[in-house]
């Protein structure tokens, strides 16, 4: 018979637990601020889309922006890039600061905004006629950039940073087309990601998309909010609680309730809220 | 206490049939264990057997609500003040069955205590009864309408159970030291006592968790200073 007796390993239960635990550094006190939206309003000719809005987007965090059908949210988060403006006769009154810089400032270039923040939208939208490397190095080409090995090393990073490198790295010349749609939407993320903004924004970015699409877009937000601050559109709830760290709930053009995800979905404040996420709206 | 209408009508079908049998268990269980207490009183063997049977009953209810509750998360997602209600259903369940488990030890010790002599201290147990069943019965009021006044008041009272318990643990001790001829039944009057007792911290679990659903706050492991 072998020997049966045991030593007992050395140190307390904590101290080898400790020993195994990796901690996360510990959070600043104070989140940093990369939108403050002071009283904003937004005006569709004459009707008003978003009614007298303030609230402070924390940086490097998740925001999901939730609320039924015609409440606004999407018409905010258009404002947050000026993407607004496409719409014709549509007025804006309040104030939005973008790392402190007034958004609509008179002497800042709309353009230059929507490079700072990105958008994905609802559908992917790869151009039709360019290849998968093309779409997402084509900010850049429009910004001027013509050095190929800058661009290359740009192509990969943001295809990486997309999680799609892998699946296309040797097909970068068939059109963007070719791709499925949980795949065109990824490209669509590192056409936004390859010109470095400091947001990226995003409309309903998996509701065209099955489950595993989904999942690997939510996955990726995950990631990419370490480097980037995130606000998000969205009618899933699930998702909502599942990819943000802030929610807020809009309804009729207001700001009803905004605060961490957790405390909103577990505790609301306002009856508002309870009604719309547990199902009990109208 | 749920206030309006879900858009999907099977939800509130399915919340309404997990609550409802977490009050069946509840009245199940209340049944029990006065059933065991009054065995105790008219030294009545069929009451104490009859008391011990329903615990069956009551552990089968137990498994459904958990079965039900998992069916609810898994098919609806609540979230809010329905999630707190699926997940204190579940959470209260496994308390009101170790009630029932004490009103079954009630019962056996009963029944040892009826092949002997009445003991006149069996009257010691009387007040503990009526504290720890009211304790009980106010916890379940408590989570069935969500009021969290009446479940802080009820976890308020725990204290003075645990008073009375030591108190009746001490007496029953010294007629022991009196009497040793009757040894074994102090004994089971002592864990009579102790059974009541732990039916009173039940109570209290139920009734912080009637405060989760109430006012979304977790009151637990907290001192009875800090709850007033």
């Amino acid at each position: 018979m072998g020997n049966l007796v045991m030593t007992p390993p050395e140190g307390t239960v904590m101290e080898r637990v400790e020993q195994q635990v990796e901690r996360p550094p510990a959070a600043e006190a104070l989140p940093a601020f990369t939108f403050q939206v002071k009283n904003l309003s937004v005006w569709y000719g004459a009707k008003r889309a978003i009614e007298n809005v303030t609230m402070d987007i924390v940086s490097n965090a998740v925001t999901a922006i939730i609320g039924p059908s015609g409440c606004g949210k999407s018409t905010f988060l258009r404002a947050l890039n000026r993407m607004h403006e496409l719409v014709s006769r549509t007025r804006l009154d309040g104030k939005i600061l973008l790392h402190g810089d007034d958004l609509y400032a008179s002497s800042i270039d709309p353009a230059i905004i929507r490079r700072r923040v990105g958008m994905i939208f609802q559908k992917s939208n790869p151009f039709p006629t360019m290849s998968i490397g093309e779409n997402v190095v084509v900010g850049l080409r429009l910004n001027g950039v013509r050095d190929r090995k800058f661009l290359n090393e740009r192509l990969e990073k943001s295809l990486r940073m997309a999680a799609l490198w892998d699946e296309v790295k040797d097909d970068l010349d068939k059109p963007g087309t070719s791709l499925s749609g949980g795949q065109q939407q990824r490209l669509c993320i590192a056409r936004a990601l390859a010109v470095e903004p400091e947001v990226v924004l995003m409309d309903e970015p998996c509701s065209a998309l099955d489950p595993i699409a989904t999942a690997k877009i939510e996955e990726l937000i995950t990631e990419l909010k370490s480097k980037y601050t995130i606000v998000t559109v969205t009618h899933n709830m699930q998702q909502a609680g599942r990819i943000s760290d802030y929610t807020a709930f809009f309804y009729l053009g207001r700001l009803i309730e905004f605060g961490p995800t957790t405390k909103i979905f577990t505790n609301p404040s306002e009856r508002q809220t309870e009604d719309y996420i547990t199902g009990r709206f109208g | 206490m749920i206030a309006s209408k879900h858009i999907l009508g099977t939800f509130d079908e399915a919340l309404a049939s997990l609550r409802n049998n977490v009050l069946m268990m509840a009245g199940l269980t209340e049944r029990s264990l006065e059933r065991a207490i009054k065995g105790l009183h008219e030294r009545d063997d069929n009451l104490c057997v009859t008391a011990i049977a329903d615990d069956e009953e009551i552990d089968q209810l137990e498994k459904q609500i958990d079965k039900d509750g998992v069916d609810v998360l898994l098919r609806f997602q609540p979230v809010a003040s329905d999630l707190r209600r699926v997940i204190s259903a579940m959470k209260v369940s496994p308390n009101i069955e170790r009630v029932g488990d004490q009103a079954t030890n009630i019962a056996r010790r009963a029944r040892k205590l009826n092949r002997h002599p009445p003991l006149p201290e069996i009257d010691i147990i009387v007040p503990i009864h009526t504290h720890a069943m009211s304790m009980f019965k106010d916890s379940i009021d408590a989570f069935a309408r969500e009021d969290a006044d009446l479940a802080r008041e009820v976890v308020a009272r725990d204290t003075a159970l645990d008073k009375m318990n030591k108190m009746a643990n001490r007496q029953l001790t010294q007629c022991m030291a009196d009497d040793h001829t009757a040894l074994r039944g102090y004994l089971n009057l002592i864990f009579v006592s102790r059974c009541l007792e732990r039916v009173g911290d039940h109570a209290t679990n139920i009734a912080e968790d009637a405060v989760y659903v109430a006012a979304a706050e977790d009151i637990r492991h907290l001192t009875v200073s800090a709850l007033t």
